[in-house]
């Protein structure tokens, strides 16, 4: 069984990495990518998974841990593994000004307009969650981000419970910094 | 109301007539509507997809 931390990026991947990490998971992440001022605490990302598409040889190390895939990779996981993903939910207009900065502060080109890429966006959550649907060797978990640093301790449960496995939730509770909770709507 | 209207030559609509039969519509209009559709939410979600890789990929997220 592989642990997969998804979603779009800026959803909130990289603070539930580190809280399955705070929990006693094993993490599957190198220094591909270090901590900067978009993610101060760190990314926990494994660079092969960006070729995961033309070179998936690398997914059996992820056995028995946990590793990060974003959104549109997971069509690219072989089926001879079972995963279980928790999959992150941020509000879309949060995730685009995050992801807007960032690109920004990386000098890459915007892109659309926000309002059309929230509607690709949208297309592209809704055809994987159907996708994702027909798939039998994925269990999923869907984790509200907002819900997550408002209300820490009750995710952590359900997470605990998803996953089936004992980890330290007071760890995983106390990895949660409300203060890097920017881009907020409200 | 104006309702655009498309031309389809004669030996088209035949052909068009007879798969709309065969896969069970009941009409030509219905049977073409449902294609066009289809063929347009595809074209979409392609070019959303390709959006999508864009973006991670700008974002160091996929090579």
């Amino acid at each position: 069984m592989i642990t997969v931390v998804s979603g779009l990026p800026r959803s909130g991947t990289s603070l539930m990495m580190q809280m399955l990490q705070a929990g006693g998971m094993s993490i599957l992440a190198d220094a591909g990518r270090p901590a900067d001022e978009h993610n101060p605490k760190g990314y926990l990302e494994y660079q092969k998974v960006r070729s995961l598409k033309s070179d998936n040889s690398w997914i059996a190390d992820a056995e028995g841990r946990v590793v990060k895939v974003v959104s549109q990779l997971l069509y690219h996981l072989p089926p001879a593994h079972e995963y279980r993903i928790i999959f992150m939910q941020r509000d879309l207009d949060e995730v685009l000004r995050s992801q807007e900065k960032m690109l920004a502060g990386l000098q890459q080109p915007s892109g659309p307009e926000r309002d059309m890429m929230r509607q690709h966006f949208t297309r592209h959550l809704a055809a994987l969650d159907e996708w994702l649907g027909t798939q039998a060797h994925f269990s999923r978990f869907e984790c509200n981000f907002s819900d997550l640093i408002t209300k820490p301790a009750a995710a952590v449960q359900e997470i605990v419970r998803f996953l089936g496995i004992p980890l330290n939730v007071q760890s995983m509770a106390e990895a949660v910094d409300p203060i890097l909770y920017r881009q907020r709507n409200n | 109301m104006f309702e655009p209207r498309i031309k389809v030559g004669k030996e088209l609509y035949a052909t068009l007539k007879t798969a709309a039969t065969v896969a069970g519509y009941s009409s030509v209009d219905e049977f073409i509507l449902h294609i066009l559709e289809k063929a347009a939410a595809e074209i979409s979600q392609a070019q959303s997809e390709e959006e999508v890789r864009r973006r991670l990929q700008g974002l160091g997220y996929i090579e």
